[in-house]
């Protein structure tokens, strides 16, 4: 087989010796010279050409999720700009920044979609900060200071543009500084978090962190993030130039020229029939099966090899799922266009985290739906801030077979955008997490999306009555399975009490920091006594929350299996010691701040009860 | 008529009196503190800031110098809550907010509103009340910002009078208005006020003015004359004298505060109220002594 040259090959050119002149331009003749020596026997100097500067972040521009309410200065992402409120305290305290979620227990839910084939193992990525810092700076360190359960930091890049900047460049370029894997540490204390970075041949003020907080026990806060660096590029920096990074689908997908009779050896009558090499004996499916294991910029870079390869590495049947949320820095309107052909058949597209700073368009992303959005059942835009009412309504009126549609964090979306959601009868999963979908439009599409399994309308601030909105959840969608209300300000026991009656089949509820709701109205009981099949209920600082609430789950729900009931003064041991035994299921139970429930007991309780994560947070 | 020479002098002083206006010039507050808690546990501040169920903050912003001082309603400990806990979280709440510029000068109301709301946002559950006291100086337009709820307070002093003061909100007799967060069987029946129903007031000041922040624990012990002698001792704008003079000040209120004798203003006001009683009034005293001063880096 005749292999065309990938035009990437790995290279990297070797150390780059500074010429003395350079050395000429700083420091005494005598630094020069002796400087000159090390470099030439490959070692760095210390001359002190540039100042080095520690800076802290002077804004958050853009975040994944947060647990703290919007507006608020509690456990929320604002509190990462600034100095350190807590370091080096360890604990659990308001003044960090705390994300949504942490461990495996929100995906071991059946409200969580399956992953997405051919995620590169080198992506752990769940959530991300963007921080804007005062001034670019060539950076030598970056430190995340990490006050309570430290190692959600998987990855640090820095952007080549000013967020700051009147006149910003068309070409934005985000380097990777450090990537890792999820840890968790053991030790409990805080931590100054500041892995080895790549150095940069740009400055920037730009830096995001992304974070993954599988393994963690706890959620993970941080308090304040670190850039230092130089205002000059170090000219004594014995840099190597970086292996051109061929995760560049924008160049991947060239179109082969028509091989023609180079890949014939005249009068070689056996090669005519294996012009693939024994490729060629090779049943289609089961190429299809090899290349199906490959991770997308391989795909890509196969299909340039042979025309055999691209054959196969275009057909449409290896792109039935296709996440880009991997690629987010490189994704662009172009790219989107060249992957247009092979997107015919896609069922699941993850556009998550793309397009952000005018990398996708409108124009861009309609042209692809318009291609490949007719057999979407599954389409992830969790912050996808290039999206606006147009591309709503492109999405509605291409894709009418949709069942799941996540839209999480999608701040910036006008309210009247998720009109056009009602138009998608089909949807069975919606997340609407952090964005600001207005009453009206929430009714329109419980109207008409009556097969919804999955719905999420967590910290959704601008939804004003959710009586109203349960009660219609209640009429309208009884199959409903999952129900996400996280800081709904304002519902009652008489919207749980009609939610309890319509959707009998509802397996997670939601009620965190719902403060309206009051256990003496009894509407937690009426809750277990109607919903038989609650596998996880979250009641997280809900101050009412009672005994004799716990012991009604315990008749009732035998397949619980998270529950949360932080911060309430009323729950003692006695009822959770019958929870525990009548819910062999249980696997999360997070007594957090819980007064009558001491660390003692819950050792007690995690002794008779191996199999269940007792939860027992702390601030100090 | 006027004579010449009068309306010259009254064109000459208006004319000096344009040029001696500092407005371009932004005013500051500098404030020294110090109070007493009722019982004096170990050493007179728990954890700065804080005298007993007392707790206050001073607070630096671009814009604005940010005062407060909370007065924890002792009530909650029959109940097994510790009313400093309160009241410190409170004022700790609002300096964070002035730190991080989430406020608005001229809306000292809004300052405990949102404070207010944050302290329901915290994954402990916070029990307890306290009273509330903001003062705010705007730099620029060299207006006092005011909110009260309760009857702690503030007087602003001028050439040795009082020119303004706060006004106390009572329910009744020893029930001042008060931010509370009541455990939930308990929710009728505590006295929780809204923070909207804070008192405000915003006046201008001038250089020179001399702002006392305080609790109860001061204006229930010492009536106003004996504060205005022992503010006419302030002799310049730093802060040693300043705090020399808050010093002097809470502790000439602590020692009446346990003089059975004295007739205290709240000693008489019982009796106005039919009670006959003598004595000061044993309390926790927090005081804030500020000057307005010309703001220097």
């Amino acid at each position: 087989m005749e292999r065309r040259q990938s035009c990437y090959m790995n290279t990297y050119f070797e150390e780059v010796k500074p010429s003395c002149m350079w050395l000429g331009l700083s420091g005494t003749r005598g630094e020069a010279l002796s400087s000159r020596r090390a470099v030439e026997s490959g070692q760095r100097t210390a001359l002190p050409v540039s100042v080095e500067i520690d800076q802290y972040a002077i804004e958050v521009l853009d975040f994944s999720s947060h647990y703290g309410s919007e507006n608020s200065m509690s456990y929320t992402m604002r509190n990462l700009a600034g100095g350190p409120n807590v370091y080096p305290s360890f604990g659990d305290f308001t003044q960090t920044a705390v994300f949504r979620a942490y461990g495996t227990w929100w995906e071991q839910c059946a409200s969580a979609p399956p992953p997405f084939h051919r995620t590169p193992k080198s992506f752990h990525s769940q959530d991300y900060i963007e921080l804007a810092f005062e001034e670019p700076v060539y950076p030598t360190a970056v430190e995340v200071l990490e006050t309570y359960h430290p190692g959600a930091i998987v990855q640090i890049t820095a952007c080549s543009l000013n967020p700051f900047s009147q006149n910003p460049p068309a070409d934005v370029r985000w380097e990777v500084l450090w990537a890792g894997e999820p840890t968790k540490v053991l030790t409990p204390q805080a931590r100054q978090f500041s892995p080895s970075i790549k150095q940069l041949s740009f400055p920037t003020n730009l830096i995001r962190l992304e974070a993954n907080s599988s393994l963690l026990k706890y959620y993970t806060e941080l308090d304040a993030v670190v850039l230092r660096g130089q205002r000059e590029r170090p000219i004594m920096s014995l840099y190597k130039m970086p292996r051109i990074d061929i995760c560049d689908l924008s160049d991947s997908d060239e179109e082969l020229l028509d091989p023609g009779t180079s890949f014939r050896r005249a009068g070689d009558e056996k090669y005519m029939d294996l012009v693939n090499g024994y490729f060629d004996r090779l049943p289609y499916e089961l190429i299809q099966l090899i290349v199906s294991h490959l991770t997308l910029p391989d795909l890509c870079r196969l299909a340039q090899t042979c025309k055999l390869f691209h054959q196969h590495c275009c057909d449409p049947l290896q792109y039935t799922q296709l996440s880009l949320q991997p690629y987010w820095p490189r994704l662009n309107d172009s790219s989107l266009g060249y992957l247009q052909s092979r997107c015919t058949l896609l069922q699941r597209l993850n556009l998550s985290w793309t397009g952000g700073r005018g990398a996708l368009t409108l124009t861009g992303f309609s042209s692809f739906m318009k291609a490949c959005g007719g057999n979407l059942v599954c389409l992830e835009l969790s912050c996808c801030h290039f999206l606006n009412e147009v591309c709503l309504e492109v999405i509605s009126q291409t894709c009418s077979g949709l069942q799941e549609l996540n839209l999480s964090s999608c701040d910036r979306l006008h309210p009247q955008a998720f009109t056009h959601i009602s138009n998608l009868t089909r949807l069975r999963r919606l997340v609407l997490y952090r964005t600001k979908i207005e009453q009206t439009a929430m009714l329109s599409i419980l109207t008409f999306c009556t097969e919804l399994r999955h719905l999420n309308l967590g910290s959704c601030v601008m939804i004003e009555d959710y009586d109203v909105v349960v009660s219609m959840l209640a009429v309208r969608c009884r199959s409903l399975r999952s129900l996400d209300l996280w800081r709904c300000r304002n519902l009652t026991e008489r919207g749980l009490a009609e939610l309890a009656v319509g959707c009998r089949l509802l397996e997670e509820l939601d009620l965190g920091w719902c403060s309206t709701l009051q256990s003496s109205s009894g509407c937690f009981q009426h809750l277990a006594c109607n919903l038989p099949h609650l596998r996880k209920l979250f009641l997280t600082a809900n101050r009412t929350v009672c005994d004799s609430d716990i012991e009604e789950l315990a008749a009732n729900c035998h397949a619980l299996q998270h529950l949360d009931i932080l911060g309430t003064r009323m729950v003692t041991s006695t009822s959770l010691r019958k929870l525990l035994q009548a819910c062999p299921k249980l696997l999360l139970l997070d007594v957090s701040f819980c007064s009558q429930v001491d660390a003692r007991i819950v050792q007690e309780l995690s002794g008779l009860f191996p199999n269940v994560a007792i939860k027992k947070s702390f601030t100090q | 008529m006027l004579s010449v020479l009068s309306y010259g002098r009254l064109v000459a002083r208006a004319v000096i009196g344009g040029l001696s206006q500092t407005d371009g010039r932004d005013y500051s507050l500098v404030t020294a503190s110090c109070g007493f808690g009722k019982d004096i546990r170990k050493g007179i501040q728990k954890k700065g800031m804080c005298y007993g169920d007392d707790a206050c903050f001073i607070a630096r912003h671009r814009s604005a110098d940010v005062l407060g001082v909370a007065d924890g309603v002792g009530g909650w400990r029959d109940y097994g809550v510790d009313p400093s806990q309160f009241s410190g979280t409170l004022m700790k709440t609002c300096e964070r907010l002035i730190k991080e510029g989430r406020f608005v000068p001229s809306n000292p109301v809004g300052v405990l509103t949102t404070s207010y709301y944050e302290l329901l946002q915290n994954k402990v559950p916070l029990l307890g009340s306290s009273t509330a006291c903001i003062v705010v100086l705007d730099r620029q337009s060299h207006r006092l910002h005011t909110a009260n709820l309760g009857d702690s307070g503030f007087l602003v002093v001028r050439g040795g009078e009082v020119v303004h003061r706060s006004d106390e909100q009572q329910h009744y007799f020893n029930t001042p208005f008060q931010l509370s967060i009541a455990p939930p069987e308990a929710e009728g029946e505590v006295l929780s006020d809204s923070p909207d129903t804070a008192d405000s007031l915003s006046f201008d000041v001038q250089l020179g003015d001399i702002i006392l922040t305080a609790t109860d624990g001061l204006f229930d012990n010492m009536p106003d004359y004996m504060i205005l002698h022992e503010l006419k001792r302030l002799k310049n704008t730093n802060y040693e004298s300043i705090q020399q003079t808050a010093r002097s000040i809470a502790e000439h209120a602590h020692v009446l505060a346990y003089d059975p004798n004295y007739m205290s203003p709240f000693a008489q006001f019982a009796c106005d109220n039919g009670l006959n009683v003598r004595g000061g009034k044993p309390d926790d005293i927090t005081v804030l002594l500020s000057i307005v001063a010309e703001y220097t880096d």
